[in-house]
């Protein structure tokens, strides 16, 4: 999800973040959720995708403070399923839980299009860590020998200015021949939703 | 949830479109800057002029660079001088044209407007002795602009100020006569005349509106001519695409663009506690080639702008950018409608110079659109009298059809029909718009008084 909403936190909950791996088949979700569901869980949030044929989610969700990654764990392993489940729990520390992840002010959309070839997503990412830029999310296409990908970057740590930092991706965009370019993220929220904010 | 080609889309229209914000206008009230004298009023007008805009152009930038869009021009309009300089003389008036000069350099502004008076139904002595000052305060200025509303629908037409505009337009000319008349291309004459608009020459802060605020005139026509063009490829076989598709492209196409334009403007003014007040939808060209209105008219089908159906593809053009924009923004106002100025789009200019656009498919074309004859490079030897019919015509449609209108017409000294001027950057280049039936229209014009204002009902 590249346009992220502040998803709703019970402070008194104990929170954890789910992340499931296998291939894909119909009933993946309705299997997940029912072994969260079975244990008095709250889905607050669930992202999933698909590619090459499998399946990889990751879900965001409030439990009873009794219940414990090894319960969780073991209800998912009960699901009787033709394809075998990677999962991997993390429970969240009640302070983090207070921070709303909604997008900060300086969130950027950067674009990357060229031929495709090894070493592209490294490159970027690379050129991202360099200059302490997180990224939020990204989204890959491959049409007709292609690369695509799009970006939600945190610019808030960033240790160069938007001018130098423009300027280092034109070098980088010249010397990869890659077509790079960034804008705030509000552009696109504006062109593309009709809600204005 | 953004998908990739949406985003794609947006990236297109920003950085290969050419996608700008045409003007961020901020507008001054300056009423209250009257002083005891001419001195001391041109005093109060700098200084409330710098106190507002000090950090204007610096904060356009900075949004620009932020969000990546240009923002082409920072202008300012100010409370018509007429009203702020009342009881004035001609000379008092040049000196505050003057002041005005000052404080758009000083706060680093592209130009100024509201060097005007409003006028449509009388003229005070202090009307007519501002009247007076326009040839000379802006042949001695460089960025003010002036206009003057001449009519409207409720009031009428008055006719004595429009014999008066048909010497003041000749006069501006020849005192710029080394600058091919550049003077008549800062005046402009209105019936209706919004006091939002943000574009120039006819910007102003009318008496209706708070201290200062913020308005914000998008542009687009490149934007949408690609976006045509996009549509018409996809569809190669014939049939495959009729008009009602290629009105909503423009519509979608419009709404985005307005989203950024009032975006831009909205975080200017927050940044500066400025009001934000009204994104003016009009598709304004400029001469950059691939920025032109006129090239719409080629993509949606005629191969010669001025040809029939010209005005049909002008009146839903319009009507689809109204559509996209009125949507897309929390406060609409100004002029909103497409441009024709002939001199600032190229592909206009050319239609002149090829003879396919007349003055008076170009009149007809006002009809459906705004703003009127903008930026019509007339032969030098057009009398006063036939340049104030010009513009009666011109006032006559916005007054019946309630409507803005307005002319800017240029009669370039010394060049005739076929000759060609050019003032350069975004006031652009144009042959010479042949007029006819020249000095035949002195009898109507010496009539002076009052054409009433019009019924408003059996609308036929």
């Amino acid at each position: 999800m590249l346009i992220q909403s502040p998803s709703g936190v019970k402070s008194m909950r104990k929170q954890m973040i789910i992340s499931v791996m296998s291939k894909d088949r119909p009933g993946i979700i309705a299997d997940i959720t029912g072994a969260i569901y079975q244990l008095g869980g709250d889905v607050a949030d669930l992202n999933q995708t698909v590619l090459c044929g499998y399946l990889t989610m990751i879900l965001s969700v409030s439990f009873t403070p009794e219940v414990t990654k090894e319960d969780l764990l073991a209800s998912i392993s009960h699901i009787k399923t033709s394809s075998r489940f990677e999962v991997s729990i993390k429970e969240l520390d009640p302070k983090q839980q207070d921070k709303v992840p909604g997008p900060p002010e300086e969130t950027y959309i950067l674009t990357v299009q060229g031929p495709n070839k090894t070493g592209i997503v490294h490159g970027v990412s690379l050129f991202c860590y360099n200059h302490n830029i997180n990224i939020f999310d990204l989204a890959t296409t491959l049409r007709n020998d292609q690369y695509t990908m799009a970006l939600q970057l945190d610019l808030k740590h960033c240790n160069t200015s938007l001018a130098t930092l423009q300027q280092e991706l034109e070098d980088y965009s010249k010397q990869s021949g890659l077509t790079i370019l960034m804008q705030h993220n509000d552009i696109f929220q504006v062109t593309n939703e009709v809600t204005l904010h | 949830m953004l998908r990739s080609d949406q985003i794609l889309a947006t990236v297109e229209m920003i950085q290969k479109e050419n996608l700008d914000v045409r003007t961020v206008t901020m507008g001054i009230n300056l009423l209250d800057c009257r002083g005891g004298d001419i001195e001391e009023t041109c005093q109060k007008i700098h200084t409330r002029i710098v106190d507002y805009a000090g950090e204007f152009v610096a904060t356009c930038d900075s949004m620009s660079k932020k969000y990546g869009i240009p923002v082409v021009n920072k202008r300012i309009a100010v409370t018509p001088i007429a009203f702020v300089g009342a009881g004035f003389f001609r000379d008092d008036f040049v000196r505050i044209a003057q002041t005005l000069d000052q404080a758009a350099t000083d706060v680093g502004v592209d130009i100024l407007g509201g060097y005007s008076a409003q006028v449509e139904k009388g003229m005070t002595n202090t009307d007519l002795e501002f009247i007076a000052s326009i040839p000379e305060a802006l042949a001695q200025t460089e960025k003010v602009c002036s206009s003057i509303n001449i009519g409207t629908t409720q009031k009428g037409i008055n006719m004595d100020a429009l014999a008066m505009m048909g010497h003041t337009i000749k006069e501006l000319a020849e005192r710029t006569a080394d600058q091919g008349g550049f003077g008549a291309a800062k005046f402009v004459v209105f019936c209706n005349q919004p006091g939002d608009n943000p574009f120039m020459a006819g910007a102003i802060h009318g008496v209706e509106e708070a201290d200062a605020v913020l308005n914000v005139g998008v542009s687009g026509p490149g934007v949408i001519a690609r976006a045509l063009e996009r549509l018409i490829q996809k569809h190669p076989e014939p049939g495959s695409l009729q008009l009602d598709e290629l009105a909503e492209e423009i519509k979608q196409t419009t709404f985005r663009v307005t989203r950024c334009g009032e975006l831009i403007g909205r975080a200017v003014s927050r940044s500066l506690g400025i009001e934000f007040g009204v994104v003016d939808l009009s598709l304004a060209p400029t001469p950059t080639i691939g920025d032109s209105v006129g090239e719409i008219f080629k993509i949606l089908g005629v191969d010669a702008i001025g040809a029939p159906g010209s005005t049909a593809i002008l009146a839903m053009l319009n009507d689809a950018v109204k559509k996209g924009g009125i949507f897309a923004s929390k406060t609409v106002g100004g002029l909103s409608g497409a441009f024709i100025p002939v001199m600032e789009d190229a592909m206009l200019a050319e239609a002149v110079g090829d003879g396919t656009l007349c003055l008076e498919k170009l009149e007809a074309m006002t009809c459906v659109c705004s703003v009127g004859l903008d930026m019509v490079a007339i032969p030098g030897s057009v009398d006063a009298d036939t340049i104030a019919a010009i513009i009666a015509d011109e006032m006559a449609l916005g007054m019946i059809n309630s409507k803005t209108t307005a002319a800017r017409l240029i009669p370039v000294p010394g060049k005739e029909a076929g000759d060609s001027v050019s003032f350069g950057g975004l006031f652009g280049a144009s042959p010479i718009m042949p007029i006819r039936n020249i000095g035949k229209s002195s009898r109507f014009i010496a009539w002076g008084g009052r054409m009433p204002a019009p019924i408003h009902s059996f609308k036929n």
